[in-house]
């Protein structure tokens, strides 16, 4: 009698084992199915760049300007003006978020009503569509403060009130602040609390505290947030399309009323505009290869930024 | 007359609604020990963080009554909190030293109270860290980092840093509570040399760390203080029944 | 480093050490008086001694109900501080022998004689000498020192318990040495109770020293073995 009982019921438990242990198998099979594509795409997409791009990708390429009617030659002219819009934006955008970040956790309560806007502000900020901020950026600095400008220095003599180097990365700028301030944030609240403790303690005044403590500790916190926004700045279109990218130039820009070339645009320009879009093929790709390896390297950097402060924490 | 360094009177804490110091009265004599002792929540790092305002940084805290050092009620809206804090010194419980060198931990709070000269610098070092009784150890390599030290060393330059803007008052929250015996006995020997110099108050769960160091001690629970007195008879003949259950471990 | 607790229990065995003189000095100072007539004076010194004794031996109490409450020693700190309790108890009763010894010694009439004739020197001689034995042994702690304690305490009884014997008898055959026989009894019962408690501050010291409780044991047990 005990013996059948046993039986039942092991088998009343094996079964359901078995019924259990198959949903398992077949989750764990999807979401391997799932990473194992995401990777298949980024290798496909990596391959065919840089197959494609490999003839043309050298040091000529990357130092000479384009020729031809930009059908032969190479990007430096838009590497540059890439470089320039980052630091531009950098410049702006560093501060500006830091700042904030530094108000959102250092000064404002925790039940602060205008903090929860602001913070409700930047994650709104970071889902905005990019091309509303070159909308923004055209109708706000260059129609607006640009013109503006003009009026009132230059009178009315057309110099701010067109797309330029300015007013690109302070577009630029403003798309990226999120990054930034979120990455500050981040590591704002890693510094424990017993050091803010430990200095006001001292008799040192929040202000003190918050330039000899706590800074000096989050300058990696604010280095992967610059790193983050630059390598974003790098590779948005969106921002520049209206605010001062420039199809060609045979100078590079010298001034911030200037416009300037940018890789993004390049491609974007060379591969719907181009006289001969199929000639210059290897061209685009290269571009996009130097893009592509200009904003992995970036990321790279900042993940082992992060890595670093996020072990410093534990 | 025995010196009175702080008085306290009345003294009520509210975290928001909630009464977590109820009507404290007490004395601090000046250049003795004082041992806050009580099970965990019954409000001594409370009443502890009171003394040099660290309550301040929490929000909804709000304060009734009186804390007077040498007389002056440190929560008149007219005290400079700065001030206060260099006066009353702290050292926590989870040692915290900053990520700097030895020498610029000690150096922190002189330099903010705005000394630069080097040599005066040099000096504070060196004494703060001879009164922390670590300089020995330490001399050789000021510019190490801090947190390279040992639990018991962080927390010794952790008291040298404070005496370093030459407080008369400290305040230990559990400074040992992390350590291991050897360290702890050093931290309560350091204690015992320190208050020839200053006053100290002592906030410990270990009632034999409260008996080993202290002078006076205060015991406190849910909020109230129960019993103050000399540490000996507190521990070999307490007036109030609670405090004879708490330091037998008969609790509860 | 010295810690406190260290200077505290130096302290602690700076007092031991001074009742400890005290009592061998009142345990010679009773015996003089024993010895030879009585003068005033020497019994004034006595009773101040006596006094000055009993306040050491309460000081000692407080400050281990300190040490133990306050510090919780451990291992030999612990052994010291049981020992020194019991110690100051031990000689606090020393001192009060002595003091009974002076007092009954006032009721021996022709105590010269008495004692020359039950030779009461001998044993006064070795009860002092317990006495500074024993004291030396706290200082010292010397080991050796103990078997000379037991050695001591037992010819002392032996000693005593004989005399007493031949006390008795005296008394049989002569009623008017009934009131100073029955003194001198006590006063010989006195030396012999200082004697042991001279062999418990041994075994006292004994423990502090090895851990080891030698109460209630036979001496040859302790001592080793020739």
């Amino acid at each position: 009698m005990d013996t059948v009982v046993n039986q039942t019921e092991n088998q009343f438990f094996s079964s359901k084992k078995n019924v259990s242990e198959t949903k398992g198998k077949f989750f764990i099979g999807i979401t391997q199915l799932a990473v194992i594509l995401i990777i298949a795409i980024l290798f496909i997409i990596l391959g065919i760049i840089v197959y494609q791009g490999r003839t043309k990708f050298s040091w000529e390429f990357i130092s000479s300007f384009p020729t031809n009617g930009m059908t032969e030659g190479g990007i430096f002219p838009a590497l540059i003006g890439t470089f320039i819009l980052v630091i531009v934006m950098s410049i702006a955008a560093v501060p500006f978020g830091t700042i904030t970040a530094l108000y959102l956790t250092e000064y404002a309560g925790e039940n602060s009503k205008f903090a929860a806007a602001v913070r409700f502000s930047v994650r709104t900020l970071a889902v905005v569509p990019s091309i509303i901020f070159g909308l923004f950026g055209l109708g706000f600095f260059i129609q607006f403060i640009g013109a503006g400008a003009d009026t009132v220095l230059n009178d009315g003599q057309l110099r701010w009130g067109q797309p330029n180097i300015l007013w690109a990365s302070l577009t630029m700028s403003l798309l990226t602040l999120p990054v930034i301030i979120v990455s500050v944030e981040e590591a704002l609240k890693t510094i424990p609390r017993e050091m803010r403790e430990a200095s006001l303690a001292l008799g040192a005044t929040k202000w003190q505290t918050i330039r000899k403590v706590i800074l000096p500790e989050s300058v990696s916190g604010i280095m992967t947030g610059t790193i983050l926004a630059v390598s974003r700045g790098a590779g948005e279109v969106a921002p520049i399309l209206f605010t001062g990218a420039a199809y060609y130039l045979a100078t590079l820009p010298g001034s911030l009323s200037d416009q300037f070339m940018n890789l993004g645009y390049h491609i974007y320009i060379m591969s719907t505009q181009s006289s001969d879009v199929e000639k210059t093929m290897p061209i685009q790709f290269a571009t996009t290869l130097v893009l592509l390896i200009l904003t992995l390297s970036l990321n790279v950097v900042a993940v082992i930024i992060r890595a670093r402060i996020r072990r410093k924490a534990k | 007359m025995k010196d009175i360094k702080i008085k306290v009177n009345d003294l009520s804490l509210y975290y928001g609604e909630k009464k977590a110091l109820n009507e404290i009265t007490m004395e601090i004599p000046a250049n003795k020990v004082t041992a806050l002792i009580g099970p965990s929540g019954c409000g001594k790092s409370t009443f502890l963080r009171c003394i040099n305002r660290m309550n301040d940084l929490i929000p909804n805290v709000s304060i009734k009554g009186e804390m007077l050092v040498e007389g002056i009620d440190i929560y008149n809206k007219n005290v400079d909190v700065v001030n206060i804090r260099k006066k009353i010194g702290m050292v926590f419980q989870k040692s915290n030293p900053f990520p700097k060198s030895i020498y610029e931990n000690i150096a922190y709070g002189p330099r903010i109270n705005g000394i630069k000269d080097k040599t005066q610098l040099d000096e504070i070092v060196e004494t703060s860290l001879r009164q922390a009784a670590i300089w020995d150890e330490l001399k050789d390599r000021l510019d190490d980092s801090a947190l390279g030290l040992s639990g018991g060393q962080q927390q010794r330059l952790c008291i040298g840093r404070t005496l370093a803007v030459s407080p008369d008052i400290i305040l230990m929250d559990e400074p040992a509570s992390a350590l291991d015996p050897i360290s702890t006995s050093k931290i309560e020997e350091l204690i015992h040399q320190l208050k020839e110099q200053y006053t100290i108050i002592i906030v410990t769960h270990n009632m034999q760390q409260a008996a080993r160091t202290s002078d006076q001690t205060a015991f406190f629970y849910m909020g109230n203080l129960i019993e103050m007195g000399k540490t000996n008879s507190i521990f070999t003949n307490p007036v109030q029944k609670q405090t004879e259950d708490y330091i037998t471990g008969r609790f509860g | 480093m010295t810690s406190h607790f260290e200077i505290e229990l130096e302290k602690l065995k700076g007092i031991i050490e001074k009742i400890g003189q005290l009592a061998e000095s009142q345990v010679s100072e009773s015996v003089k008086i024993l010895l030879q007539e009585p003068g005033v004076a020497e019994e004034k010194i006595i009773k101040k001694t006596e006094s000055k004794i009993d306040k050491l031996d309460v000081k000692i109490d407080e400050i281990c109900q300190s040490i133990f409450a306050l510090q919780q020693p451990v291992a030999s700190d612990l052994r010291f501080i049981m020992s020194a309790m019991q110690i100051s108890n031990e000689i606090e009763r020393i001192g009060d022998l002595s003091l009974s010894i002076v007092k009954k010694a006032k009721n021996i009439k022709e105590k010269h004689d008495l004692i020359v004739k039950f030779s009461v020197g001998d044993i006064t001689k070795q009860v002092e000498l317990i006495t500074a034995k024993t004291n030396n042994y706290f200082l010292t702690r010397q080991e050796s020192t103990i078997g000379e304690i037991f050695v001591l305490s037992k010819e002392i009884k032996n000693k005593s318990e004989g005399t007493i014997h031949e006390i008795i008898n005296e008394m049989k055959t002569n009623s008017k040495a009934v009131v100073s026989g029955t003194n001198l009894i006590i006063v010989l019962k006195h030396l012999e109770r200082i004697s042991e408690h001279c062999t418990n501050i041994a075994e006292y010291v004994y423990f502090m020293v090895n851990a080891k409780i030698i109460k209630h044991d036979k001496i040859d047990d302790i001592l080793p073995r020739e």
